[in-house]
């Protein structure tokens, strides 16, 4: 090899998944709570940023992997090497886990001592030659079995922090996770950052293309996938109270009560790239565009608010006629 | 709410009848994930008919999960995967319905320590994410009885409402062994209390549902002479008598499933299809299945007899 | 791009350096045992280990290119896994048998303070920072040895339970992930649990101790187990209220160094392999990793990437007038 110890050949691909989920607490938790919360090492500070939103962010830890690939056209390709994996929470109330690596054009043939890897946080060599293009096709598709299963790695720390004794596990409504996967091609650094693809799939899947300068650092690139899952999580959940609040049938306490915890808990979460790198902010822009992330949630909102002042009115009536 | 359907023995439609009601619930709007534990034989695929999907997620199943083999068990959407014509259909308004499949190739285990940890985190994932998640057991005192008896009891599962179905069938065998599951020594009372759940409050989690059960009332029986029309009413009464004393009597029954052959035989979903227009089905049968699946979660009907 | 105007301290993380030698120098590891068979098994000890210093200054030189080298020693006394003596009979005893022997002790540790210094609890710190090496097929779905409290170099044999009508195998043999050709499979108890209160092994302890030394160990980035300077009052009576790192010698070279060397007994060897087993995955603080590796490299002293790397030994033949018991 070439490249000198200490020295991490120049990723050429990062590949990341994003997990979701409302916290299982009744109330959202403060700044301090959330660090205690988010402390998954004793000796490693929390991230808290109080500005323009109460957004803490958890050490990295490693989880060590030695399998293959998960590729588009079959191909076997044995990596090496470690994944990180962090915890963002947003006003104390939106849970995510992201597990994600690096990866080099190329790697040694044989398996280095575990010492080389640990060294190299959050990079995964492969044996050989890596094939870009099928390596991040495959992630996205999703791993197979036996394959590097980012999903589960981030799953796995979440269980693990969803059995945090500060937790009273009260959710205040029931909602789904949503899966984020993400890959990042490298493009020569002072190029600017692209989204070339965001993907609504099935069963709360979502996929992201990005195009990323080299100068920019992986994490910031999970950060940007982070802030897209949390806005796109908003829109998902609250889309389907409205589907199954089935205003039009339902009676007005029915509706009210199915709408009410979209207001007590989500309406205030929507702030698009409020965390997120500043070299990377643009690429909302896209999403603004086509397909429009916060005039559609603008819209949810105001249907909201409609339902919940229509079915004042009878109350209101029922105040005056009895006045 | 989490529902745990047991069964003194096989034969008795558990899984049927369970999966039915699940279906009714999603089509009344409410989320509803399906989880086959009954580990021995899994068969909730051909009740929901997605056995290809099914297929193409074995060794990913709850089984593969429950030994710390794949990280994630398989889900499957039956509305998208469903081989059935008039699943895929379902109607507006009507919520999700998720399967959590066996392995075929599974079988029984001890628990440990790990397979708890993991079943609980397992359920109360769920319990954040559906309205309404239906646990289907192996017949018997089985692991997987034991398994989510362990489970429910552990703290953070504690504050989580928890129900249990005991189907049986109506016969004096099977009145006597569903008691016997439930109360006898080893029962899920008994195992339960061992495990640390409050017994009063378990006994108050605990209904039976009678299923295959003739109604000597019902058209079927019109033809039959007075004199077999006599002696069943008499052995249904002595049933009543026999149920009631072995403490599984009115008040603990929170339904009754007639006999319908097409549960007996087709082991599938009673679609409105099926009683309406194809009416192969009997209406009563799904009257009480969609009655059963209001039920589950009407208090009155657990409050402490 | 311009500076952001708008900051807030808690978002923003710092890794403070801490001083560093070329090279950390232990001239021994006491326990009960060694004490207890008198003072002239520690005459003995600090004679044969002299030899040995004399070694390691000439190979460190040899690094230097001739240039005098920063070595800082140190001692080490168990007063975690059993107590006995006191500091103000003890210390001094170690003091005058090394200055006889003509060895300087700059630093004098406990071992408890690689538990525990200054109420920040090391060990636990150091728990949460493995990483297991993953053996062929890890895909990211093994439970974590955290839950376990053993590190294994390998794969073990797997258990015997199984599935109802599960498929019977035999005995497998466990496997060592770096095996070359035959494994030598090893598996480290990290800790215990008795009576509620968690013990820390010996390799575990001693791996915190060569990190301490490595200049690798940090808390909220702030440096840990930081020496506090002796000025020459007498010893406490009481182990607890010795600093669990105490600078002896004011002119000593910094505790923390680019590499070690420890000189011990060779029935220490197990103990030491096992030290290595954790250091090859733990993960240290990036921050402290990166500043030792550029300012190594800057004095042209670049460590190896790998911390256990950074740990060398000598393991002597104990005097056989001096046999001890089993281990510590």
């Amino acid at each position: 090899m070439t490249t000198a110890p200490g020295q991490p050949a120049r990723p050429v691909l990062a590949c990341g998944e994003v997990r979701t989920c409302l916290l299982p607490s009744f109330q959202a938790l403060d700044g301090r709570a959330a660090a205690q919360l988010l402390r998954l090492r004793a000796d490693e500070h929390v991230r808290v940023s109080e500005r323009p939103n109460l957004y803490a962010l958890s050490p990295e830890v490693l989880t060590g992997v030695d399998c293959r690939l998960p590729t588009s056209n079959g191909a076997k390709v044995r990596a090496v090497g470690t994944v990180a994996t962090r915890v963002a929470l947003t006003e104390g109330r939106l849970l995510q886990s992201t597990a994600y690596f690096s990866a080099p054009a190329a790697g040694p043939d044989t398996r280095r001592p575990w010492g080389h890897y640990l060294v190299r946080p959050g990079v995964v060599e492969p044996f050989g030659k890596l094939p870009e293009q099928a390596t991040a096709e495959g992630v996205l598709r999703g791993a197979g079995r036996g394959e590097l299963d980012l999903g589960t790695i981030a799953e796995s720390l979440l269980t693990r922090l969803l059995r945090h004794p500060l937790l009273d596990r009260k959710v205040p409504f029931k909602s789904r996770r949503t899966h984020l996967r993400w890959t990042a091609r490298r493009i020569p650094a002072g190029e600017r950052a692209e989204l070339t693809r965001f993907t609504l799939a099935e069963d709360g899947l979502r996929t992201v293309e990005l195009r990323l300068p080299e100068d920019t650092p992986v994490s910031a690139a999970a950060g940007l996938c982070e802030d897209l899952a949390l806005h796109d999580w908003l829109l998902t959940t609250v889309v389907h109270m409205l589907d199954s609040s089935r205003l039009a049938a339902a009676d007005g306490r029915a509706a009210v009560q199915a709408l009410r915890p979209a207001v007590d808990h989500l309406l205030h979460l929507w702030m698009p790239h409020a965390q997120v790198d500043r070299s990377l902010v643009h690429l909302w822009e896209v999403l603004e565009r086509e397909p429009g992330f916060t005039r559609q949630w603008q819209n949810l909102v105001q249907r909201i608010r409609d339902q919940l002042a229509v079915q004042a009115i009878p109350l209101l009536h029922q105040a005056l006629s009895t006045s | 709410m989490l529902i745990f359907a047991a069964s003194d023995k096989g034969g008795t439609g558990r899984s049927v009848t369970s999966a039915n009601l699940a279906y009714h619930r999603a089509l009344a709007g409410d989320d509803v994930c399906y989880l086959d534990f009954d580990f021995g034989s899994p068969t909730a695929s051909a009740v929901f008919d997605v056995a290809d999907a099914r297929e193409a997620a074995e060794d990913r199943g709850l089984h593969s999960y429950l030994i710390g083999e794949v990280g994630e068990p398989e889900r499957i959407d039956i509305w998208a995967r469903t081989e059935h014509q008039v699943l895929r259909d379902p109607p507006p308004g009507c919520g999700r319905l998720v399967l959590m499949p066996g392995d075929v190739s599974g079988g029984e285990f001890a628990t440990t320590g790990d397979h708890v940890r993991l079943c609980v985190d397992l359920l109360m994932k769920l319990y954040y994410e559906f309205d309404l998640v239906v646990v289907d057991l192996s017949a018997g005192r089985s692991y997987a009885v034991d398994m989510v008896l362990e489970a429910t009891a552990q703290t953070e599962m504690r504050e989580i409402t928890a129900r249990w179905l005991v189907f049986h069938r109506w016969t004096r065998q099977h009145v006597a062994a569903a008691a016997s599951l439930v109360f006898g020594e080893r029962g899920i009372v008994a195992g339960g209390v061992d495990r640390g759940h409050e017994e009063e409050a378990l006994r108050g989690a605990i209904r039976f549902v009678r299923a295959a059960v003739p109604d000597p009332e019902s058209p079927l029986w019109s033809q039959v002479s007075p004199t077999q029309s006599a002696w069943m009413r008499k052995t249904d009464s002595d049933l009543k008598q026999l149920a009631s004393n072995h403490g599984i009597g009115y008040s603990q029954v929170l339904g009754s499933i007639p006999l319908e052959p097409v549960l007996q035989w087709r082991e599938q979903l009673i679609t409105d299809e099926d009683v309406l227009d194809s009416q192969i089905a009997n209406m009563e049968t799904w009257r009480a299945l969609s009655g059963l699946a209001a039920r589950l979660t009407d208090d009155k009907y657990w409050e402490q007899a | 791009m311009t500076e952001a105007v708008f900051r807030e301290t808690t978002a923003e993380l710092r890794t403070q350096s801490v001083p560093l030698a070329h090279l950390s120098l232990e001239l021994g590891h006491l326990y009960m045992e060694d004490f207890e068979a008198g003072p002239e098994r520690l005459r003995e000890h600090f004679a044969e280990v002299r030899l040995w210093v004399d070694a390691a200054r000439a190979s460190a030189a040899r690094r230097t290119g001739g240039k005098r080298p920063r070595i800082s020693t140190c001692f080490l006394i168990d007063d975690y896994f059993t107590r006995f003596s006191t500091p103000a009979e003890l210390v001094p005893l170690v003091l005058k048998e090394a200055e006889e022997a003509g060895l300087v002790i700059d630093y004098l540790a406990r071992e408890s303070g690689c538990a525990v210094a200054d109420r920040i609890e090391l060990a636990e710190s150091v728990r949460h920072r493995l990483v297991e090496s993953p053996p062929p097929g890890s895909y990211g779905s093994r439970p974590s040895v955290s839950q376990t409290g053993w590190l294994a170099n390998g794969q073990r044999t797997p258990s015997t339970k199984r599935a109802a009508l599960g498929e019977v195998r035999g005995w497998q043999p466990p496997q060592e992930t770096a095996a070359r050709n035959h494994s030598v499979f090893m598996d480290v108890e990290l800790w215990s649990e008795k009576d509620g209160r968690r013990l820390w092994s010996c390799p575990f302890l001693a791996a915190v101790w060569q990190l301490a030394r490595l200049g690798l160990l940090r808390h909220l980035g702030e440096p840990v187990l930081v020496p506090r300077p002796w000025t020459g009052e007498d010893f406490p009576t009481d182990w607890d209220r010795l600093p669990p790192l105490l600078q002896l010698n004011p002119r000593a070279a910094a505790f923390s160094a680019y590499r070690t060397c420890t000189l011990m007994p060779n029935r220490f060897l197990a103990v030491e392999d096992a030290v290595r087993l954790i250091l090859d995955q733990t993960e240290v603080d990036s921050g402290a990793l990166r500043q030792v590796a550029e300012r190594s490299a800057r004095e042209g002293l670049a460590v190896p990437a790998a911390v256990a790397q950074r740990a060398t030994y000598v393991f002597y033949e104990e005097p056989v007038n001096a046999t001890a018991p089993e281990g510590p």
